[in-house]
Order: C-alpha cells, then sequence, then structure tokens
C-alpha cells in the first residue's frame, strides 16, 4: 500500500514561522500599540519626574511644575526617582504605558537618563527637562538649566573676598553622576584655583545629602582641624556641614559656602552662619517647563534647545532681597 | 507505544526535490514579507522624529574646540563689534536717571534672570590705579576697566554675538567664556600696564548692568575688548 506523503515537515516549518511571526513587529508602529487605551483622563495629563524629593529644594520644583501644569488644565502626577536611574527608568514605563501627554523631566544621571527620554519621544510624549540637563540635543523638547558654573563663579570670587588669598579649604561634592556636581565644582575652581596660596586639603562627596554630609565633614575635620571653609555644592550639605562644625566648636572659625538657595540656609545667611550661597529659581524653571509643555502640546514647535536660567549670589549684604526660593516680590 | 504505521508499512521511497524546493521558497517568501527582525540605525529608533513629526537636528555634536571657536570669534566678530559699540554717555546717563529703564534699553540677556550686561566703548581721563582695574572718569561718573584676572560672562553674554544653542551644551557655553576671559588677559590687559594717573584710556567692552546705582565706587565695571592708553 501506498501511503500518503507526510505533512509534518511542512507544518514543523509553518509552526517555527508562525512562532518566529508571532515575536516580531514593525519597528514604525507606535511603541505604545499593544497597550491598553489610555484612561479618559490621560487625554490631559502630564507627569512630573524628579531626581528626589528628599531635598526641600527639589520638592519645590516638583510642586511648582505640578501645580503650574494645573493651572493649565492638565492632571499632573508627580514621580520619585529617588536619585535612582532604575526607578526613574520604571517611572518612564508608566508614563508612557499610562497615556501621559507630557513629561517634565528633572534627570538622575545626564547620560544615563537620554534613553528614557528617548523612549518616551518615540512614544510621541515630549519631555521637557527643568534644571538638569542631559547630554543630548536631540532628545527632549527643551531644557530650562540653571547655569551652575556661572553662580560658582560669582561665588568663587566672593570665597577669594571672604577667606582671602591664602588658607586651607575642603570641598563637599554632590552626587558624581550629576553634571550639576562637576560644573559648581568647576566653577569655583575656575577662580579659586588662581590663587595659590588657598590650598584644598580635601575634596569627597557627600551625595548632596545633609546628613551625609555632616558625617563626611565630622571625619575629615579629625585630620584637618586647621580649615578656614567649605565649599559645599549644595545647600543640604552646607547645612550639614554647619552642624557638624557647630558640634567641633569651630562655627564661629570656619567659614561655610553653600549652592540652591534654600529658604534655611538663606536665613543662616542672614543670620551669619552660612557666608553666602547661590540662588537658583526652580520655580521660574518650573513654570518654564510647564508653560513650554502646554505650548508644544498645543502645537507650537520652535523651542530653543537649551534656555540658562541665570543665578545670583546670595550674601549677608543682599540676603533680604530673598526667599522663597527667589527673589522677593 | 507502537511505531508509526507508515515506519513500518512503507517501503524506502524515492526523494522528492520538489517539495524541498517548494517549501524553502515559501519559507523564503515568508521571512522576506515578515522578517523576523530588522536592522535599523540608533538614530532611526532612537527617535530623530519629533513626536509631531516636526523635524529637529539630529547632527551628531562636532567636537567642540572652545579656544578655537574664541579666536575666530574674536577676530572676525568681536573686534568689529568694539569698534561700532554704542558710546557709554548715553547709557550713564540714562542710569542716572533711572537704573532699571536704563537696563531695559540698553542693555543685553541671555536666556532667563536678571543678569544683564552692556556693552559699549567709551573715552576718558584716568583718576586711579588700583589692583586689578583702573578707575576713569567720563562725563562725570565713574567707571572701571579691569586689569587683573578675569571672571564671568560679561563678555560673552554682553557683546550680543552668543547664544547657548550655538555651542553643543552649557558646559561648552561656559567653556567658551573661560576663553575668552583668557583672551582679554592676554591680549588686551598688558597694554593696560602702561595706565598711569592722568592719561587718557580708550577702551570698548562688556559691563554687568546693576539694578541700582552703587553707593559707592564704580558705576559700572569692564571687561575690555580694546583698551589704549594715551599720554
Amino acid at each position: 500500500m501506498k501511503s500518503r506523503p507526510t505533512l509534518r515537515p511542512f507544518f514543523g516549518l509553518a509552526f517555527a514561522l508562525g512562532l518566529l511571526l508571532a515575536g516580531c513587529s514593525r519597528t514604525d508602529a507606535p511603541a505604545t500599540a499593544g497597550a491598553e487605551p489610555a484612561p479618559a483622563a490621560g487625554a490631559r495629563r502630564v507627569a512630573v519626574v524628579i531626581s528626589t524629593l528628599n531635598n526641600p529644594w527639589f520638592v519645590v520644583l516638583a510642586e511648582t511644575a505640578r501645580d503650574h501644569a494645573k493651572q493649565l488644565g492638565y492632571e499632573a502626577t508627580i514621580f520619585d526617582s529617588q536619585n535612582d536611574p532604575a526607578k526613574e527608568s520604571a517611572h518612564f514605563d508608566n508614563v508612557i504605558s499610562s497615556g501621559y501627554k507630557a513629561v517634565l523631566f528633572n534627570c538622575t544621571d545626564a547620560k544615563g537618563s537620554i534613553a528614557n527620554v528617548r523612549r518616551a519621544k518615540a512614544a510621541g510624549i515630549p519631555v521637557l527637562c527643568m534644571d538638569r540637563e542631559i547630554e543630548a540635543n536631540d532628545a527632549a523638547v527643551s531644557q530650562v538649566l540653571s547655569d551652575n558654573y556661572s553662580g560658582c563663579v560669582a561665588l568663587g570670587q566672593y570665597f577669594v573676598e571672604q577667606v582671602g588669598e591664602t588658607g586651607k579649604y575642603i570641598e563637599l561634592l554632590g552626587l558624581v553622576a550629576d553634571t550639576n556636581t562637576w560644573n559648581r565644582s568647576k566653577g569655583f575652581h575656575s577662580v579659586v584655583d588662581r590663587y595659590p596660596g588657598l590650598k584644598m586639603v580635601a575634596q569627597q562627596s557627600a551625595d548632596f545629602d545633609r546628613t551625609k554630609a555632616l558625617e563626611v565633614l565630622e571625619t575629615l575635620l579629625q585630620a584637618h582641624p586647621d580649615i578656614n571653609a567649605v565649599f559645599c555644592g549644595n545647600d543640604a550639605m552646607a547645612m550639614g556641614a554647619y552642624q557638624a562644625l557647630l558640634a567641633a566648636g569651630k562655627a564661629d572659625k570656619v567659614k561655610v559656602f553653600g549652592f540652591d538657595g534654600a529658604d534655611d540656609v538663606v536665613k543662616a545667611v542672614a543670620e551669619g552662619k552660612i557666608t553666602a550661597t547661590v540662588m537658583q529659581f526652580p520655580k521660574t524653571m518650573a513654570r518654564t517647563a510647564a508653560e513650554n509643555a502646554d505650548k508644544y502640546l498645543k502645537g507650537e514647535r520652535n523651542f530653543p534647545q537649551r534656555t540658562p536660567v541665570a543665578v545670583e549670589l546670595v550674601t549677608r549684604s543682599n540676603v533680604s532681597k530673598f526667599g522663597d526660593y527667589g527673589r522677593k516680590p | 507505544m507502537s511505531a508509526p504505521s507508515s515506519s513500518v508499512s512503507t517501503p524506502a521511497r524515492a526523494p522528492r526535490p520538489w517539495a524541498a524546493f517548494a517549501l524553502a521558497a515559501l519559507g523564503l517568501g515568508l521571512l522576506g514579507v515578515y522578517p523576523p527582525f530588522r536592522v535599523v540605525s540608533k538614530r532611526a529608533a532612537g527617535g530623530s522624529r519629533d513626536p509631531a513629526g516636526a523635524t529637529v537636528s539630529t547632527a551628531p555634536a562636532a567636537m567642540f574646540a572652545p579656544a578655537a571657536f574664541a579666536e575666530t570669534l574674536w577676530t572676525t566678530q568681536l573686534l568689529p563689534a568694539a569698534e561700532r559699540a554704542p558710546d557709554v554717555g548715553p547709557i550713564l546717563d540714562a542710569l542716572r536717571r533711572n537704573p532699571a529703564a536704563a537696563l531695559q534699553t540698553h542693555a543685553r540677556r541671555v536666556g532667563l534672570g536678571n543678569a544683564a550686561y552692556y556693552f559699549a566703548r567709551g573715552t576718558g581721563r584716568i583718576t586711579a590705579v588700583e589692583r586689578g582695574r583702573v578707575l576713569v572718569e567720563l562725563g562725570g561718573a565713574t567707571v572701571a576697566v579691569r586689569t587683573g584676572p578675569v571672571f564671568g560672562n560679561a563678555l560673552r553674554d554682553g557683546c550680543g554675538l552668543l547664544d547657548v544653542n550655538q555651542v553643543p551644551g552649557l558646559a561648552e557655553f561656559n567653556a567658551l567664556s573661560a576663553e575668552l576671559n583668557r583672551l582679554v588677559e592676554q591680549r588686551v590687559q598688558p597694554g593696560l600696564q602702561a595706565a598711569t594717573v592722568g592719561a587718557t584710556l580708550a577702551f570698548a567692552g562688556a559691563a554687568e548692568a546693576p539694578e541700582a546705582l552703587p553707593a559707592s565706587g564704580p558705576v559700572l565695571t569692564f571687561i575690555p575688548v580694546r583698551a589704549e592708553v594715551k599720554p
């Protein structure tokens, strides 16, 4: 008996091809294809993705962005990345799949966060950076940025005026992955390093964290008890440094310099506890980013990639002009 | 478990090459229509396309050389701009009347914020030679011209020739500022070493705009692009 030719090889090949095709998608399909439809409220939702809320300055940035987006008619939600790029990435997954219309973004990593911005962009969601720069010119719609370097150039000049052209100092750096850490440090050193009598005896990161700054400076003071000044990359660290100096009985001998313009440090400048800080303008940046997002969603496309926001030196002589994270009205 | 009957009862079959060719052709055809993967450039995948279809620049940032950029700018644009800069006299008059109004009328800004700068030229008599600066009296006011280390962005932001988006990023923009300051120190300030009280100084440059007239001292401090001391 002649048997029929077997079809098993064909079915095997067809099955294999089926498996392959099931795993494929066209690259020009929307990245959100296959996702559940966005909820109705998503039509007017804006995400505010912030590097950390463990610092009052960033809370002001986030809440101002959220509140201004609400004033412009959007629902706005704050996502706290807790200075963790993995959490930030998960927030973008959520934002993309949930149908948000725009992201007001304060990144955790100038380089590492670019991929998140690109993913949102590929999904049709504009990203507008606030305060912290991402090192790409074709990913975000716009970047409204503090000019940290220039602020620390001014701070460095005042440092030389106050400390003098000879002395020893310690520098507390912020997060080493953050470009602002280095922009501030470089701006400061572009001035202070011109005075060879000013010696930096230690430079260490305290991650922009008040408690860590206290601990780091307590340790460094053991090795360098004769310093004249501490330059801190932000105000939270300046307050931690001041606490360490207070505990060591050196608060009236060592000058502390911060950066941010946080309310508690502005008050400390007025009281003579902190020598100077630099006022950034988080509310200006947050409002501008929210307004740009609104304009973008209404069709405008002509945005400068970067808009620097000038910062201002705050000293005891002009401190009365400042407060509430900006200039007093 | 019994073996399949076909393996027992079917005699050895002659190979059928047409069937294998047909299956292979079908498979290749399907793969052509539905490729299992696609190779795309990172740029295409990463979003050279604006979400709403607007075109954005995706050209990779060329290696930025701040010294070369500053050198070219200095020679081809900054020096000619200094030659045709407005006279400082009307600015000083406006400052005396109303500093806020003078700022609106005569000053330049880059980005957002309160920092603003004047770019002007003037000629006056040197009244003092101090560490890092000389004081010049002109039109009933005193201004300073910097002779010592130059810091800050007065020249970059005051000259009206530069925008942050002309360079790859803020770091590069600040590096450019430092280079312009270096050129001032190397090319202009050595000529000011001859400054003496009573001599005449012709200068052009940028100065930070004050919000209010200072209680004492010079009204403006110029970072000079050009300076000439005449006995």
